[in-house]
């Protein structure tokens, strides 16, 4: 007998559900619910009997957390192992244990990638392509970026499936922590462009005491930001700040 | 019929950020315009959003740490300035901006309490799906997920339009009650500003960072210098 693939219509649809992982994040299960929903299709194509499904079933509602991106490459290694399972060629505490294994390593380079330096850079690179060009460059940063996720994430989903635990060397071999300390630096980069903007266009409608208002507010800002302070009470203080300074000149002006 | 497409808007959004696809669709970089052209005023939702987006460049959903709603803050945001400029007759300015944002930005602070709300009643579809397994109901077990997409679309549906509202009633009220708070309001924008930029470098966590922005802050004013962007 030969053993049991999941057909690629199938594939397509687990992968899809993937989108909707963390639909119904949670603190009992965290993704657990979500896991269950987007490997569903793929059980039923694996276990036509009932008792086998829900075995399985009840093995992917246990408890799972990773990045969302990242979890493509377990979900596509969790039916890789389940499709061993069904063929009897693996226990059926396998699957669980492939995820339990990946989850937390995946998480924490997909956090670091993806959450803390693709996404931000991409982020700073539409907000300096708004304030320069307008509606159009947030559409072309919004493309470029989600070409790369979606790219990624499919691939991810693809080599987990045909490579199970192998997906691991697969993941290494795109050398994601590198990356990710560059577009940091780019992304930090990007913001100090765009606050150039910023204080142009403040001393384009106020002067130059209005840019170099601007500019206190920058770099004050990120020293106290760097030192601790917190984002809320900054922001204010800033906005604050500047409309006292600037009503106090106006008096002294006499047209306050 | 304004307040329901930014309902319909802000809860599409609130799914969109957690629940489905994570596509950055929203973030306030997107937000901005989409809420400004679905009320009539695209480049009105244009000029908030590139600020906006810098300010929260760092609240970013890692493990179980909840981050600010930032989705949810630049709607109402945006809204609340975009039908203040209406009220008003202006457009989007600056002090009518950096007063929506004033304003509108601690319903950032309110949707994380209610994304702890969503946390625990998803809890309770977690249960739901193993009662349902136990009874043998698969399919029940797994459609209960999309569940989840509810509650994150209501809440943001109902807090962004809002904000929105209380931003529209107060900005033009203040604005016309001291005509005089304008100007100041103005530098008070780009301040605001100034800061959201230097939010945007620290939360991006290079190791160099605030070297890199300010160098870079440093080398585009001389070259907007040079260009003749300042005016001496």
């Amino acid at each position: 007998m030969s053993a049991p693939r999941v057909p690629r219509a199938t594939l397509a649809r687990v992968f899809w559900r993937c989108l909707f992982l963390q639909a119904a994040w949670n603190r009992r299960g965290m993704q657990n619910l979500g896991f269950a929903y987007a490997i569903d299709p793929a059980l039923r194509a694996l276990y036509p009997e009932p008792a086998r499904r829900e075995e399985a079933l009840a093995r992917h509602l246990g408890f799972f957390n990773c990045h969302p991106y990242m979890a493509a490459a377990i979900v596509g290694g969790a039916i890789h192992h389940e499709e061993r399972v069904a063929a009897g060629a693996e226990p059926g505490a396998q699957p669980a244990r492939y995820k339990q294994t990946l989850q937390g390593p995946l998480a924490a380079l997909g956090d670091g990638f993806f959450w803390t330096a693709l996404r931000p850079f991409f982020g700073a690179l539409a907000a300096l392509g708004a304030l320069l060009a307008g509606w159009p460059a947030i559409v072309a940063a919004i493309l470029v970026y989600n070409a790369i996720h979606l790219w990624l994430r499919v691939r991810l989903f693809l080599a987990g499936y045909a490579k199970g635990d192998g997906v691991v060397g697969e993941i290494a071999r795109l050398g994601l922590p590198v990356a990710a300390d560059r577009l940091r630096a780019a992304g930090s980069a990007l913001c100090g462009i765009a606050a150039a903007l910023v204080i142009a266009a403040a001393a384009g409608q106020g002067g130059i005491p209005a840019g170099a208002l601007t500019a206190l507010a920058a770099l004050a800002g990120l020293a106290a930001l760097t030192h601790g302070a917190r984002l809320f009470p900054a922001a204010y203080a800033a906005a604050l700040f500047g409309a006292a300074v600037a009503a106090a000149a106006g008096r002294l002006h006499g047209v306050g | 019929m304004v307040y329901l497409v930014l309902a319909l808007v802000a809860g599409l959004a609130a799914v969109e950020r957690k629940g489905f696809l994570q596509a950055m669709l929203s973030r306030p970089i997107a937000l901005g315009p989409l809420v400004g052209w679905a009320l009539g005023d695209l480049n009105g939702g244009l000029f908030v959003a590139a600020p906006l987006e810098l300010f929260w460049l760092g609240a970013v959903n890692l493990g179980a740490a909840l981050p600010v709603h930032e989705a949810l803050g630049a709607t109402a945001i945006t809204g609340g300035a975009v039908l203040a400029g209406r009220a008003l007759g202006t457009g989007v300015a600056p002090e009518i901006a950096v007063l929506a944002v004033l304003l509108c930005a601690p319903i950032a602070l309110l949707g994380r309490r209610a994304d702890r709300l969503v946390e625990a009643w998803n809890e309770r579809l977690a249960l739901h799906a193993e009662a349902a397994l136990a009874h043998h109901e698969l399919r029940a077990a797994v459609r209960v997920n999309l569940m989840g997409l509810v509650l994150p679309f209501g809440i943001a549906a109902a807090l962004a339009p809002a904000g929105a509202a209380l931003a529209a009633s107060v900005v033009p009220a203040v604005l016309r009650a001291v005509p005089g708070a304008a100007a100041p309001l103005r530098l008070g924008f780009f301040a605001f500003a100034g800061l959201a930029c230097a939010s945007g470098a620290k939360a991006l966590r290079a190791k160099d960072s605030p070297r890199i922005f300010v160098t870079a802050l440093g080398v585009a004013l001389v070259a907007a210098f040079a260009a003749g962007r300042l005016h001496a």
